[in-house]
Order: structure tokens, then C-alpha cells, then sequence
């Protein structure tokens, strides 16, 4: 599903340069749910954008449902992502201008997939928002917000979700609810699921968890001892 | 100060200092430009005085008010005007004299030469005693030449040379007798002055506005009411009109630049404010107190407000100096110097709407609760929009009233300002209906530029406020110079007649016809003209119909030039009752039309009957018609004018007027020659001035307009800087989704597109309204519509903000999406 190799991404701060990853080399597996752990500045950020197309990297490959994202232009990679990927960002980033129910079509559309309206509907009422379709986003909580969000990253059925910190703004209840929301939808529609994330509750719920230091990986747990791993960075 | 530099860093400041720099820089740009021209403009209608005021009286004036201006620094000049008879053998002339006791003329100049009709030489100084200047009518009459002596009462004076140009009213041209200039010490021995003459006194006076103004004013509270006082722009009523409405049309474009300078700093320090509530809210949670946020901000404020006026100063004057530098050959010369007030006032007014429309948003910051911190859709508590409204209108009518010390062009503004802010909710409310509306039909893309309308209402109404601001400027001062325009040239086309020949005799008018068509001259027709007096009103005699003031009347105690005509004379028009129909004219009562000053003085109404005495006959008419006239026309005009055929049995003399081009001035000559007896009248060179004077004007409003343009480009330039941030985000946001270029393209062109559309109606509706008020109370010519625009300046506005925007906002399309994963 997602392949990388040797992946490095060097940027300019003032005037010297500045290793953020380098030689990250990874595969994820159809329908892995995999976490990204390490402390701030380790390339968490960085790594994920590599990995979603939004960036593209100084050296290295990266495959996502077998195309070299690192080989193509801005627009191509647009359509990759709108083919394959869905988003759930810390910040929410709803659309402010757009309702709930128009924030969830965006995908759709953008997949250009029809049905858009209805579907979007269904998702919202599996997310708990069956009462909210036509509000605008300031007019809903943040754990409300977080909700639409999930739902929008599933409307276009990507075959891989990227999450940024999903439960990062949100209180425990609250983001106990969008993370049980995440992973049930994730097994529902065999989504794979990439997420960076600093909450240990969060990274145990994956197979797998990644730690990065300095932008390098320094481990690759799978679930039966993730838990340790974690433990341990503490 | 910290505060301040990291502002800038991030961009936040600029966006408001841009706003302010442009607002001062275009005050103080527009501000000295206007004042240098309009007193250059003012330099020259001087010249058509000869001085900056005349002062006349029908008496002598006394020494001690002559002093009193010498010893101010003034410059002036006494004369006397007296009408006298000159002859040379069997030859006799009217003539109007004016003596002069030194230099003449003040401002200005007198051309002479010395034949008459020819190319003339530039005189300063009065002509000396023993000379005479005449005007070239004269020699025609008297049958002398330049060099040849004439008889002056008991003296003898040796004409000098003929007047070609002098100072002098457009009005007195069609004064009979013609003009002679003598030297004042001529005027005793030739002992023509008697007991009982009419003589009047005049001094010019000329000088620097700090001395003249206070001296001018003294002598206003000093004179009685048989004294006058005329300055440079009252001398012409043609240029009066000109200057007044350029005038009126300039202090607008200063006003415009006032309230453009609000909207954009309005718009930039709103959202200031709106990014600095996080930061007010933390320096909150870490203990300030509100009152030390506040301080922190005003001082940002006032540095913003310093730097900005400071830069925007230096801008601006080095704006208006490139310009009038470079259109030099255009202006008015000599071009008078740069003065401080429309500088300084550019300045402060900048400070002031500075304060008067940033200020409430300033104050806003320090309200935010700090639990903002945590739940950031916390909003400080609005400020009660009446007060913000209040403060801002407050600070606008002060500027305007600063800049144009005039009441009702403010009061009209005002009116202007309210009924612009409730078509811009009217025109919100309408976003909104059809963003709905579109959003159900629309494609993803212009869905989504929709939304970005909807994102923040108050923010979309201020954007279509700048905007549809901008357009209802630029519409009516497109109109408003379009329509000075083409009135001055519809008053004083290339080939106006600038030469009137009157007096033709019967017998003369064929000789006459085929001398000017051998010639290749085009008359404008050649009429009757009938003199006669006034002798009584609806059977009375004037002792009984009118009281004593009334009948001080000039137009009853002399003969009037009488006419016949079919149809209403160009400059004029029917205010009342009907011009005549061919059944009219039929029967036996003869209908006349009368000029409607003259019959508001004399109390006449339609129907009632005039009486006249033409050369010892008898008529009488019947008022069917009052009519305005347009005395500055340069048209000869007529108080009374019959129906046609009433006058036949009359004795007439002809009157014609026609275009005489320089090189063909000969022509004159070859009249006077045929016959001699024909006045000839010569306009050319006084309309040649006013015209010259008139494309200045043209220029200065032209000039003004562009800058009104810049302006408005500068407005639409900063709102859109201002959204700035919000757009990145939802560009990179949109690419992250999966969106290719092409949607993102979509959608901000939507975006544009609607707001273009919703601004430039805005401006249709506010420009036809602010342009017929003005039309109607400022300039007062009638009221039209102009629908032409209603489809086009819409049109424009979606081109125009299409394609400022796209240039603004083009660098979405590649802005990196990884920045979606950084806090906003």
C-alpha cells in the first residue's frame, strides 16, 4: 500500500541545511493501522506530509498504491490523494464557509464519485451528526467538528487514512469518542490507517508503532510488544 | 516595540501600514496638486481682470484706503472711465476711456500692434501721456491710421497703436462704444471732465494672497453699496461657472480620497484585531491587565500611524512633484509654489482616520476573555456598533468638512454614506440568498468560492463595501468630468463665432453676404435688430406700473436691441409659458418672449402687455414666454424678442456673427473699407484665453480622476492582502483533499467573479445616486440616467476584480499543501 525508500528530507534554515528525515525506509501493508510516536521535532510532521504527496522528498523513494509520488507533479499527486487518501488533521480544518454536510461532499466530488449528498448524509448520521448536517463548523463543538472531519476523511472510501494528532484537541471523553469513531470506521471499510500521534492510548490501538528521534527511525514495533515501546519513551 | 517588529515579520502590520501609506500619500498627493492648480487656475482668470479685485466707485476714492494697500505691500493702480466723444475732422466716435495713473495691467498683459487686425507685441505699461490706444474699430470710423493725431476735448493725442488684446470682462464686449486707453495725466488739460459727468473710478490690485486677503476684506466692510469689489474668477462669467464647478468637482475628489482612506484602514485593522485576540488572550492569561493590553496596542497604533503618515508624506509629495513636473507644458503657467496646508492636512487627516476607524478594533484586542486560550471561538464583546459608527462618521464629516469647508457637500456625502451602508446589506443579504441558491446548482468549484463569500459575512460586506466604494467614486467622477466637459465644449465649440459685425444696414446686408462668401466666411445667419425703448405696461404709463426701485432698471432707462425669431435661440430656454406656434404668429397680437431675470424684476407675468416706442412709432406686445438666458454664451442675446414678422414695418439694422480664423483677419479690413459705418466686434481673442483656460481645467479633473483611479486600485489591492491568510489555508486545505489546480483556480475565479458582480452593482446604484444629488444640488444641471453603465460598469468590475485578484491571489495555485499540517 505504502512503500518508502531511504527516504531523507533536507531543508534550507538560514542559509545552512537542515536534516529533518533521513534514510526512512518503510512499508505498510494493506489495512495496517500504524503509529507514528516521537518527541516534537523529531519529523513526525515531516514524514507523514512525505507520505501523503503533500511534500516531496530531497532524496529517496515513496510508493502510494504503487505510484512513485516522488516522481510526479503537484497535480498529479492531487490526484493520487483524491483516489486514495483521507485526512484527519488536529486542528479539524473544516471548511468555515462550507456546512458540515458540504465539508463531507468535498471528497466526493473532488473523486468525483456521484451521490455525493447522500452519502455524505450517511456518514455524518454514523459519526452522530444526523441533527447537524446544515450547521456551519464555528457553530459546532470541537469534539462535534472532529467528528465531520472523520467523516469527511471516509466519504471518499481512500484506501488510506492519514491522521495528524486526531484526539490532540479534543478532552479525554471526547477524544476517547473520535478515536473509537476512527477505528471502527477503519474496520468497517478495511481502511489502512497511518497516524501521527503523542497519546500512548492512541498509539496502542495500532498493530504497529514507528518511533522516530532526530528524523531517524529508531524503532518498528509490532502490536504484541507496542505497548512497551511506548512505555518506554515515556 | 517588540510587538511591533515581530508584527511585522509576520506580515501583520504591513497590510495596515500599506492601507494607511496609501491613504496619506493620495491626501497629500491629490490634496497639493489641487491647491497648486486651482490657484494657478486662479492666477490666470486674473489675468482676464487684470488684477487679483478691481474696486469701482462712482465717486473718488480716498487717498487713504490707497496708502493703506501701498503700505501692505499691494500693487495698485488708479484709473478713471469716462465716455467721451473723439473726432478727427467730420469724424465723430463714441468712446469708453480708461485713464490709467500707472502700470496697467496688473496681471495679465496688453497686446498691441499697429495696424489694425494683425499679429500683436506684448505691452507692460500704461501708454504714455500724449498717446492714445484704440481699439481698431476706431481708426475705421475716424478714418486715421496709427502715428495720426486725433482730438481729445481741448487736447490733441497721437494714436500709438491698436488694441488687439486687453483685460477685460467677457459682458463689456458688447458695449457699444469702444475702448481707448489714455494716460490718467491727459485726463485735466483736455478738460473734458465737467461737473455732473459720469465718471468711475476703479483700482487694480494685485499681490501676494497673505496680504491681499486681509486688505481685500477691510475694504469690504469699508465700502458702501454703490461700490464694487470683483476678484479674478467673478470678472468672467463664463470662467466662473468653469472654475466654480471644476472646483466643486475637485474638493470632491479630496473628500473621496478621505472616505477611501477609511474603508481600507477599517477593512486592515479589523482583521488585525481579529489575529491579535489569540495574543491578547495569552498576555491576558499570563497577567496583564486589560489596561496594559490596551496600552501595548495603542502604542502599536500610534507607531503604525506615525510611520505610515511619515512614508505616505514623503510619497505623496514626491507623487505630486513627478506630476506636475511631467504635465508642465499642460498646467497653468508660471505654476505657483507647493504650501504647507494640504500637506500638513493630508498628514493629520491620515492620523485621523487612522484613529477614527482603527481605533474601536484596537480596542477590541484587550477584551478578548483570556479563556480564549482555551476555547477559541470566544469573541470579546462587541462593541456596540452605534458608537463604532458614530466615531467613524464623526471623524469622516470633521475630514470632509477640513478639506472642503463646505456644509452641504458634506451633508451630501453623508446622505451618500447611509444609503451605501444599507444597499451593502441589502446587497449581503443577497450574497447570501444566492450563495444558497448557487450552492445547490453551482459545481463543486464555484460551491466552494461561494463559501468562501459565506465564511465571514462581516468581512465579505466590508470587501464589497471597498470595492462597490471604489466603483460609485470612479462611476461619478467619470460622469461628473464627462458632463463638465462636454458643457464647456458645447459652450465654446472650436469654430464658435468669435466675431460679431453689427449696425449692417439694409442696404449693406447683400454687399455684405457676397463679400463674406467670396471670402469663404460661413455666418451664423444674418438678423434684424430693431432699438427701442420701453414706455409702458399694461396701459400705464412705468411712473404708474412699477415702483421707484423698479424703475432703476437699466434695461428701461435706455433703448433695447429688439429682435424677431421663429424658433428659441440656442443659449436659451422656455422656463414658462410657450414658445409661438405658426397659428401664433397668424394672428394679430404680437407675442413676445422676455428674459425671465427682467421679468421677475418688473413683476411681469405671461399675458401681460408691453409697450414700446421704436423710432417715434408705437407697439405693443404681449408676453407669451419667459426664457433663461445664458449670458456668458458668448452669443449676442436678447432681453425681448418678438414673434416674426411683428417688427416689419420698423426700420432695422442687421447683426451677424461668424468664425474668423487668425490668417484671415484681413477680411476685416476689406468691411471696414466697403463699410465703414459696420461695428465690428472682436471675440477671438478673449475666447481664445477662456478656452485655453477651460482645457487646463479639463486636464486638472482628468489628472484628479486618475489619481481617484490609483486609489481605488490601492483599496481592492489591500482588502485583498488583508484575506490574505484565510485563502492559504483553504488553498492548501483543498489540495491536501485531493483538489487539483484547476478546482482551485475555479474556485477563487468564482469567488472573484461574484464579488466583482455584487460591487459593481453596488456601484451602479450608489454612483447613479451620488451623481444625481450632485447634479441636482451641487452642480445644478438636470438629472439623467445613464443605463449604458448599468450593464458596463458591472462588467468592468468583474474584469477588474477578476484580474487584481487573480494577480493577487495566483500564488494559492502554488502554495506547498504540507503547510495544511501546520497550526494555524
Amino acid at each position: 500500500m505504502l512503500r518508502t525508500n531511504e527516504l531523507t528530507k533536507i531543508v534550507d534554515s538560514q542559509g545552512q541545511d537542515l536534516t529533518i528525515l533521513s534514510d526512512v525506509s518503510l512499508t505498510v501493508n494493506e489495512r495496517d493501522t500504524v503509529a507514528i510516536v516521537g518527541v516534537s521535532g523529531s519529523g513526525k510532521s515531516t514524514l507523514l506530509s512525505l507520505l501523503a504527496g503533500l511534500d516531496i522528498p530531497s532524496k529517496g523513494e515513496v510508493y502510494l498504491a504503487g505510484q512513485p509520488l516522488h516522481e510526479l507533479d503537484e497535480d498529479q499527486r492531487a490526484a493520487v490523494r483524491a483516489q486514495n487518501v483521507g485526512f484527519v488533521f488536529q486542528s479539524f480544518h473544516l471548511l468555515p464557509g462550507l456546512s458540515a454536510l458540504e465539508n463531507v461532499m468535498l471528497p466526493i466530488e473532488l473523486k468525483e464519485q456521484g451521490n455525493a449528498k447522500q452519502r455524505a448524509a450517511e456518514l455524518l448520521e454514523k459519526v452522530g451528526l444526523k441533527e447537524r448536517l446544515h450547521h456551519y463548523p464555528n457553530q459546532l463543538s470541537g469534539g462535534e467538528q472532529q467528528r465531520v472531519a472523520i467523516a469527511r476523511a471516509f466519504a471518499s472510501e481512500p484506501k488510506i487514512l492519514f491522521a495528524d494528532e486526531p484526539t490532540g484537541n479534543l478532552d479525554t471523553k471526547n477524544g476517547n469518542k473520535v478515536s473509537d469513531l476512527l477505528f471502527e470506521l477503519n474496520q468497517q471499510l478495511g481502511t489502512t490507517l497511518v497516524l501521527v500521534t503523542h497519546d500512548d492510548r492512541l498509539a496502542e490501538r495500532c498493530q504497529r508503532v514507528v518511533r522516530l528521534e532526530a528524523g531517524r527511525v529508531v524503532s518498528d514495533d509490532t502490536s504484541a510488544d507496542s505497548q512497551a515501546a511506548v512505555m518506554g519513551q515515556e | 516595540m517588540r510587538t511591533f517588529r515581530r508584527d511585522w515579520k509576520a506580515g501583520e502590520v504591513k497590510v495596515l501600514l500599506f492601507a494607511l501609506m496609501v491613504a496619506v500619500m493620495a491626501m497629500v498627493a491629490i490634496g497639493s496638486i489641487t491647491d497648486r492648480v486651482h490657484r494657478a487656475m486662479g492666477e490666470q482668470s486674473s489675468e482676464f481682470l487684470g488684477a487679483d479685485y478691481t474696486f469701482e466707485s462712482p465717486r473718488p476714492i480716498d487717498p487713504s484706503w490707497v496708502d493703506k494697500g501701498l503700505s501692505s505691500g499691494l500693487e495698485i493702480t488708479e484709473s478713471q472711465s469716462f465716455a467721451t466723444v473723439l473726432s478727427q475732422g467730420d469724424n465723430f466716435q463714441l468712446v469708453s476711456v480708461r485713464a490709467l495713473a500707472g502700470k496697467y495691467p496688473l496681471k495679465g498683459t496688453v497686446e498691441m500692434a499697429d495696424k489694425p487686425f494683425s499679429q500683436g507685441v506684448v505691452q507692460q505699461s500704461q501708454p504714455d501721456a500724449g498717446t492714445i490706444w484704440v481699439e481698431p474699430r476706431i481708426l475705421g470710423v475716424l478714418g486715421i491710421e496709427v502715428g495720426d493725431t486725433i482730438d481729445f476735448g481741448s487736447i490733441q493725442l497721437t494714436v500709438d497703436g491698436v488694441i488687439v488684446a486687453a483685460p477685460g470682462q467677457a459682458s463689456e464686449v458688447f458695449n457699444v462704444a469702444p475702448k481707448v486707453l489714455i494716460n490718467q495725466a491727459d485726463v485735466e488739460p483736455a478738460n473734458i471732465i465737467q461737473p455732473g459727468s459720469r465718471i468711475e473710478y476703479t483700482l487694480f490690485i494685485a499681490g501676494e494672497p497673505e496680504q491681499r486677503e486681509p486688505y481685500i476684506q477691510w475694504i469690504k466692510q469699508q465700502k458702501n453699496p454703490s461700490q464694487e469689489i470683483t476678484g479674478g474668477k467673478e470678472g468672467t462669467p463664463a470662467l466662473k461657472a468653469a472654475l466654480d464647478r471644476a472646483e466643486t468637482f475637485l474638493r470632491l475628489a479630496s473628500l473621496i480620497s478621505v472616505v477611501l482612506a477609511g474603508v481600507a484602514i477599517a477593512v486592515a485593522a479589523g482583521r488585525y484585531s481579529h489575529r491579535h485576540f489569540d495574543y491578547s488572550a495569552i498576555y491576558r492569561c499570563l497577567g496583564m491587565q486589560i489596561g496594559q493590553v490596551h496600552k501595548l496596542y495603542l502604542w502599536q497604533l500610534l507607531m503604525i500611524g506615525v510611520i505610515g503618515s511619515v512614508i505616505g508624506l514623503a510619497l505623496g509629495l514626491g507623487l505630486q512633484a513627478l506630476v506636475i513636473n511631467q504635465f508642465a507644458d499642460y498646467l497653468p503657467k508660471p505654476m505657483v509654489g507647493l504650501s504647507v496646508a494640504p500637506v500638513l492636512s493630508g498628514a493629520l487627516s491620515g492620523l485621523v482616520v487612522l484613529l477614527g476607524f482603527a481605533l474601536p478594533s484596537f480596542l477590541q484586542i484587550a477584551k478578548v476573555p483570556p479563556l480564549r486560550v482555551l476555547r477559541k471561538e470566544l469573541l470579546p464583546r462587541a462593541m456596540s456598533s452605534w458608537v463604532i459608527y458614530l466615531l467613524a462618521i464623526g471623524v469622516m464629516a470633521l475630514l470632509m468638512w477640513w478639506q472642503s469647508q463646505s456644509l452641504q457637500l458634506v451633508g451630501i456625502l453623508l446622505v451618500v454614506a447611509v444609503v451605501t451602508y444599507l444597499l451593502i446589506r441589502l446587497i449581503a443579504w443577497l450574497i447570501f440568498k444566492t450563495g444558497i441558491w448557487l450552492g445547490k446548482r453551482g459545481s463543486a468549484p464555484v460551491r466552494f468560492g461561494v463559501g468562501q463569500l459565506k465564511q465571514y459575512p462581516a468581512f465579505t460586506i466590508s470587501q464589497i463595501s471597498a470595492f462597490g466604494l471604489a466603483f460609485i467614486i470612479m462611476l461619478s467622477t467619470v460622469l461628473i468630468r464627462s458632463e463638465l466637459l462636454s458643457e464647456w465644449q458645447s459652450q465654446l465649440p472650436e469654430d464658435a463665432p468669435n466675431h460679431f459685425l453689427i449696425n449692417v444696414q439694409e442696404n449693406e446686408v447683400e454687399p455684405l453676404e457676397s463679400l463674406l462668401t467670396q471670402n469663404n466666411v460661413q455666418t451664423e445667419g444674418i438678423y434684424p435688430m430693431v432699438r427701442g425703448r420701453v414706455t409702458g405696461l399694461n396701459d400705464m404709463t412705468l411712473e404708474e406700473a412699477l415702483n421707484e426701485e423698479q424703475r432703476r432698471t437699466g434695461a428701461l432707462r435706455r433703448e433695447l436691441n429688439l429682435t424677431w425669431m421663429a424658433d428659441v435661440p440656442s443659449a436659451n430656454k422656455v422656463t414658462q409659458g410657450q414658445w409661438w406656434s405658426e397659428a401664433d404668429i397668424q394672428d394679430d397680437v404680437a407675442e413676445i418672449s422676455i428674459g425671465e431675470e427682467l421679468a421677475n424684476r418688473l413683476a411681469l407675468e405671461l399675458g401681460d402687455m408691453i409697450h414700446f416706442s421704436i423710432g417715434g412709432l408705437e407697439l405693443e406686445g404681449k408676453i407669451s414666454n419667459l426664457r433663461s438666458i445664458q449670458w456668458d454664451s458668448f452669443q449676442p442675446n436678447f432681453f425681448i424678442i418678438f414673434e416674426p414678422g411683428a417688427l416689419d414695418d420698423f426700420p432695422a439694422s442687421y447683426i451677424t456673427s461668424f468664425h474668423l480664423p487668425l490668417e484671415n483677419k484681413n477680411v476685416l479690413n476689406q468691411i471696414l473699407k466697403q463699410m465703414p459705418t459696420i461695428t465690428i466686434i472682436e471675440l477671438d481673442a478673449i475666447m481664445a484665453q477662456v478656452q485655453s483656460i477651460l482645457e487646463q481645467v479639463t486636464l486638472a479633473v482628468e489628472f484628479i480622476m486618475l489619481f481617484v483611479l490609483l486609489a481605488g486600485v490601492a483599496v481592492l489591492y489591500a482588502v485583498l492582502q488583508v484575506s490574505r491568510e484565510e485563502r492559504v489555508l483553504s488553498a492548501t486545505l483543498l489540495k491536501a483533499l485531493g483538489a487539483r489546480k484547476k478546482f482551485i483556480r475555479s474556485s477563487i475565479l468564482a469567488e472573484l467573479i461574484l464579488l466583482g458582480l455584487f460591487s459593481g452593482v453596488l456601484g451602479v446604484i450608489g454612483g447613479e445616486v451620488l451623481v444625481s444629488i450632485l447634479y441636482w444640488k451641487a452642480m445644478k444641471i438636470d438629472v439623467v440616467l445613464h443605463p449604458w453603465f448599468w450593464l458596463w460598469v458591472p462588467l468592468i468590475s468583474i474584469a477588474f476584480i477578476g484580474i487584481t485578484g487573480w494577480l493577487g491571489l495566483r500564488h494559492l495555485l502554488n502554495q506547498p499543501a504540507h503547510q495544511v499540517l501546520r497550526e494555524y
